[in-house]
C-alpha cells in the first residue's frame, strides 16, 4: 500500500464527481510520493444508476490519469476494486495500480435507486429499498431474544460510533429517534454521504506502507427469503478466502479492524461470521458513521486501516466492505505493517 | 417436453429517478458565459490544446487547467451526417423532427470539436470544411442548447 | 505469470426478443453451455466475472442477483466470465441518452448519429465506397448463416439489398449497423494443468491489452480513422504474442465492429493492411471465410449484439476456433486467433489466443 487519498465524506458535496475523484487521486499520489506517470493501470468502482450516467467510468477516465492506459471498472464496492487491483499485481500484469471509488448519495433518492437492484417480478412491485432489507435483517438478528435488550444494546453501539465521529447522540436519543424500518431507528443508521477514495497499490517494496497480504470476496443469494438473514455467511466465506490468499490462520486475531457496518446489528453479524473478530472493536475510527458513500465506503475502510497501521506499532489489520441489500456482498482485505 | 408452455408473465415498470448533477467549476463558468452568448475554452499549459467542454484536468498531460481563452461562435464542420432515426429533444421530451443535420464543429479558437445540430438536411449541400455560425435562442438560460443550431454559411 | 487458457465457451440463442427467459435464465443458458463445454460443474469454478450495461437492461447491480463473486488470475485457478444483454427489457435509447448532462445530452444524435459523424471523416479521407462497406455487411450476415447462435442470418444477402435498405444516418444504411439483441455468452478460463485436463486444445492467452481515451466525442480528432486506443492496444498485444505481421501470423480474427465502416477502419488499426487499403482488402476477399485471414466467421457484432455480451462473444468465438469446435464456421487449422473489444471510441481491448502456452 503505497498511498491513500480521501475526498469527503460530506453530507452534500457540491462539487462534480470528476472533481471529487481528482482530489482523492491527487492526494493518494502525493501520499505515495509518485505521479500519474508511474501508474500502469487504474481500477475504478462506480454504478451507472447511482451516477445517472451510462458507462459511468468514462466520466472519470481523464481525472484518474487513465488516458491511453488500461482501466477496469468494478460495479461494486471500492474494496472489491482494490482486491481486483491486487490480483492484477500478483498476476504480474502491472507494477503499480491506482484504485479509485466514488459515491454521491446526494445525487438521488437512494431507496429509488436501490429498488432497481431487486427482481422485477417478485420484489420491485413491493417498492422496498435496502433500508427495509436492513430492518428485516435486524429483526432476524433479534430472533427470539428480548427485543428491549437488543434495542438498548444497539443504541449504545450507535451512540459510541456517533461519539467517535464527534456527534453527541446519546443512547436515549438513538432510541427516541423515529422508526425507519422496525426495529431500526433513524439514529441507528450511519448517514449517507458523498465521498471519493483512492489508494495506490504497488508491487515495489515500500518502506512506510503496510503490506496487503490477502483479499477475498463473496456474494450471498439475492432474494432475502432465500438466505439466512440472521447471518453474514458471505463475509465468513470472503474472510476464509482472504486468509487462504494471505496464508494465515482463520483463527488468528487482528489488532486493527475497520468493518463496514451501517447499523449496530451488523457489528453482531460481523462477530458471528468471523470468530477471530469477536473481541475486536470493528470500527475504532467511528467507521461508516462519518458517512456512507455508495460503493465507495469499503475503500474508505481500507484507507483508515492503512492510516492506523502507519501510525501505530507493528500490527495485523482487516478492512471490510459490503454492498447490496442486507450485506449480500462482502469484500475483505488483510494487511500487515511494513516489515 | 412436447407440452406447449403456458403464457409467460411479463411486467412493466417505469424508472423514476431524479438525479441532481453538479457541474464542474469549469463547466459552471462556461455555462454562465452562455447566458451572455459568450463561449470560452480552457487551455492546457502542457499540450496547448484548447478544450471544449472545459474541464478541470487535461487527461493527455495529467495537468490541471486554469487558462481561459475566448472562442468564437463560428467554426468549421469537421464531420457531418443527416439523421433519420428519432432522438428525444431534451427540452420538450418529444422526438425531434426528422431528418435533422448534425455535425462535429471546430469553433474558431478551440481545438476539440462540439456536436450540434445544423439547419441543412440535404447531404449534397454538406461537406467537411464548410463554415457554420451559431444561431442563438432568444431566451438563453446557460445550457448547451441556448444555441438552437448552427447555420451553414455559403 | 501463469499460463491460462480458455477451455470452454457457451452462448445462448441470440434474438431481438427472448421473451421465453428472464435475465437470470438467459445467463444460466450460457453458463450451462460453457461449463458443459469445459466438462466442469459450478463447484470447479473459483470465481466469476460478469458484465453488462445496466441501463440497457433496466436493472442495477447485476452481479448481485446473478450471484457471483469475482477475482482475477493469480489467486484463482478457474474463472468463469459472463456477459449478457437483454435490450428488449430495458430502454437502450434512454441509456444512450445518459451522457454528460451539461455538454452533449441536449444535442445528442444517438449511437447511429455518432457513428455516422466519424464515418463521414473516414470516407472523406480514405475514399472507401458504399459498396465496399456493403460487402462487409454481406460477409457478416452470410457467415452468421453458418452460426446457429447468430441473431441475423442471411446467406443470400446482396450488396444491392444493403444499399437499398433505408438510410438511418447518412451514409449509414440499416444493414450497415449492428442490431440490438437479447443474449448471453460465457467462457471458462483455467490455469496450467487444469486447462490441459479440461480441453485437448486449450486456447492459451498469449496477450491482453486495454487502452482508454478521453471521453467526449469531440476530444478525439478523426476517431474512426485514428483510433489510437485500438492501435496502441494491438501494438502491445502483438509485441507480447510475438506477432510481426498480423495478416500472416493470425489465422482468424473476431473483431468488435459496431458498423460496416468500423470493420474497414479496424483492418487498418489492427495492421491487416496499410492505412487506406481497407477497401481493397475487402474487395480482394482476404477477410472472407476462404481468404487469408477470415474476419468474424461468427457474423460479428453486425449479426449479433447483446451489448454487454458482445465482447465476451468475440473471445468465445476466437477460442472456439482454436478448440476446433467451430462447426460450420470453423476455419481450418487455427493456431493464432485475435479478439477485440470496444466501447464508444473511449476504449479498446485486444486479446491474442494461441494453441500453445
Amino acid at each position: 500500500m503505497a498511498g491513500t487519498g480521501v475526498s469527503g465524506p460530506l453530507a452534500v458535496d457540491t462539487r462534480s464527481i470528476p472533481e471529487m475523484v481528482l482530489a482523492a487521486a491527487e492526494a493518494a499520489l502525493a501520499d505515495a510520493q509518485t505521479d500519474f506517470g508511474n501508474i500502469d493501470a487504474v481500477v475504478t468502482a462506480s454504478v451507472d444508476l447511482h451516477d445517472g450516467l451510462t458507462a459511468s467510468n468514462i466520466a472519470v477516465t481523464e481525472v484518474v490519469g487513465a488516458v491511453m492506459k488500461p482501466e477496469t471498472r468494478i460495479a461494486g464496492d471500492g474494496l472489491a476494486a482494490a482486491a481486483h487491483a491486487a490480483c492484477q499485481i500478483w498476476a504480474g500484469a502491472y507494477g503499480t495500480v491506482l484504485v479509485v471509488a466514488h459515491g454521491k448519495a446526494s445525487m438521488a433518492d437512494q431507496d429509488s435507486v436501490e429498488q432497481w437492484a431487486w427482481d422485477p417480478i417478485t420484489i420491485q412491485p413491493l417498492g422496498v429499498g435496502f433500508t427495509v432489507a436492513a430492518g428485516l435483517q435486524a429483526r432476524a438478528v433479534m430472533g427470539e431474544g428480548d427485543p428491549e435488550a437488543a434495542l438498548s444494546r444497539w443504541a449504545t453501539v450507535a451512540s459510541r460510533r456517533w461519539q467517535a465521529v464527534g456527534v453527541g447522540s446519546r443512547p436515549e436519543d438513538v432510541l427516541a429517534s423515529p422508526v425507519t424500518a422496525a426495529p431500526l431507528r433513524a439514529l441507528m443508521a450511519a448517514p449517507a454521504a458523498d465521498a471519493a477514495y483512492a489508494v495506490v497499490l504497488t508491487g515495489e517494496p515500500q518502506r512506510r506502507g503496510p503490506v496487503l497480504k490477502g483479499v477475498g470476496y463473496d456474494l450471498d443469494t439475492h432474494a432475502p427469503g432465500d438466505r439466512d438473514l440472521a447471518s453474514w455467511a458471505g463475509l465468513g466465506r470472503a474472510f476464509a478466502r482472504a486468509c487462504r490468499v494471505a496464508g494465515s490462520d482463520t483463527g488468528a486475531a487482528f489488532d486493527i479492524v475497520e468493518a463496514s457496518c451501517r447499523y449496530p446489528h451488523e457489528e453482531e453479524l460481523v462477530a458471528a461470521a468471523v470468530p477471530a473478530l469477536a473481541d475486536s472493536d470493528v470500527a475504532p475510527s467511528g467507521g461508516l458513521y462519518r458517512g456512507v458513500a455508495p460503493v465507495a465506503a469499503g475503500l474508505g475502510r481500507l484507507v483508515d486501516t492503512v492510516d492506523a497501521l502507519r501510525s501505530g506499532p507493528p500490527a495485523r489489520a482487516l478492512a471490510h466492505g459490503t454492498w447490496g441489500p442486507a450485506g449480500q456482498a462482502h469484500a475483505v482485505a488483510i494487511l500487515e505493517s511494513a516489515p | 417436453m412436447n407440452q406447449q408452455p403456458a403464457a409467460q408473465l411479463a411486467t412493466q415498470i417505469t424508472l423514476d429517478i431524479t438525479w441532481h448533477y453538479s457541474a464542474t467549476e469549469a463547466m459552471s463558468r462556461f455555462l454562465a458565459g452562455l447566458r451572455e452568448r459568450r463561449i470560452e475554452a480552457l487551455r492546457c499549459d502542457g499540450c496547448g490544446r484548447r478544450y471544449l467542454p472545459p474541464r478541470p484536468f487535461c487527461g493527455r498531460c495529467c495537468l490541471r487547467m486554469h487558462n481561459w481563452v475566448p472562442v468564437a461562435d463560428m467554426g468549421t464542420i469537421e464531420a457531418w451526417t443527416v439523421v433519420h432515426v428519432p432522438v428525444l429533444d431534451s427540452r420538450t421530451g418529444a422526438p425531434r423532427p426528422l431528418p435533422y443535420g448534425m455535425a462535429l464543429i471546430r469553433l474558431d479558437g478551440a481545438d476539440t470539436t462540439l456536436n450540434h445540430y445544423l439547419d441543412e438536411t440535404d447531404p449534397a449541400e454538406l461537406c467537411i470544411g464548410a463554415r457554420v455560425r451559431a444561431v442563438w435562442r432568444d431566451e438563453v438560460v446557460g445550457a448547451m442548447d441556448d444555441i438552437s443550431h448552427f447555420e451553414v454559411l455559403r | 505469470m501463469r499460463a491460462v487458457a480458455v477451455v470452454g465457451t457457451g452462448q445462448t440463442r441470440h434474438a431481438s426478443r427472448r421473451d421465453d427467459v428472464s435475465q437470470p435464465e438467459l445467463v444460466h443458458e450460457a453458463v450451462c453451455a460453457a461449463l458443459a463445454d469445459a466438462a466442469m460443474t459450478p463447484a470447479d469454478v473459483d470465481a466469476v466475472l460478469i458484465g453488462n450495461m445496466e441501463l440497457f437492461e433496466g436493472r442495477a447491480l447485476p452481479e448481485l442477483w446473478v450471484g457471483a463473486g469475482a477475482l482475477a488470475s493469480g489467486v484463482c485457478d478457474t474463472v468463469l466470465v459472463v456477459g449478457f444483454g437483454k435490450h428488449s427489457e430495458g430502454h437502450t435509447q434512454t441509456g444512450m441518452a445518459l451522457t454528460d448532462p451539461f455538454w452533449d445530452r441536449s444535442v445528442a444524435s444517438g449511437a447511429v448519429g455518432n457513428f455516422a459523424l466519424s464515418v463521414s471523416q473516414y470516407v472523406s479521407e480514405r475514399g472507401v465506397t458504399e459498396e465496399q462497406a456493403a460487402r462487409v455487411a454481406v460477409k457478416a450476415r452470410r457467415n452468421a448463416a453458418r452460426n446457429p447462435h447468430a441473431h441475423l442470418q442471411r446467406a443470400d444477402l446482396t450488396v444491392e439489398e444493403v444499399l437499398a435498405s433505408r438510410v438511418l444516418a447518412h451514409p449509414l444504411h440499416l444493414l450497415d449497423m449492428c442490431p440490438q439483441s437479447d443474449g448471453a455468452a460465457a467462457v471458462v478460463i483455467a490455469a496450467g494443468e487444469i486447462a490441459r485436463r479440461h480441453n485437448p486444445r486449450p486456447a492459451w492467452v498469449k496477450a491482453t491489452a486495454t487502452r482508454h481515451d478521453q471521453c467526449y466525442i469531440g476530444d478525439l480528432d478523426k476517431r474512426l480513422l485514428r483510433m489510437p486506443t485500438l492501435r496502441d492496444a494491438a501494438a502491445s498485444a502483438y509485441r507480447q504474442a510475438g506477432i510481426d505481421d498480423p495478416l500472416r501470423d493470425l489465422d482468424v480474427a473476431e473483431i468488435y465492429e459496431p458498423c460496416t465502416y468500423a470493420e474497414l477502419a479496424w483492418y487498418e488499426a489492427l495492421g491487416f493492411c496499410p492505412d487506406g487499403e481497407a477497401g481493397r482488402l475487402v474487395d480482394s476477399a482476404t477477410t472472407e471465410m476462404e481468404g487469408e485471414l477470415p474476419v468474424n466467421p461468427s457474423g460479428g457484432v453486425l449479426s449479433t449484439n447483446p451489448v454487454g455480451a458482445s465482447g465476451v462473444i468475440r473471445v468465445a468465438e476466437a477460442a472456439l476456433q482454436i478448440h476446433g469446435r467451430g462447426g460450420a464456421r470453423q476455419v481450418p487449422d487455427v493456431q493464432m486467433a485475435l479478439a477485440t473489444g470496444y466501447g464508444v471510441y473511449a476504449w479498446a481491448d485486444v486479446i491474442v489466443l494461441g494453441d500453445t502456452p
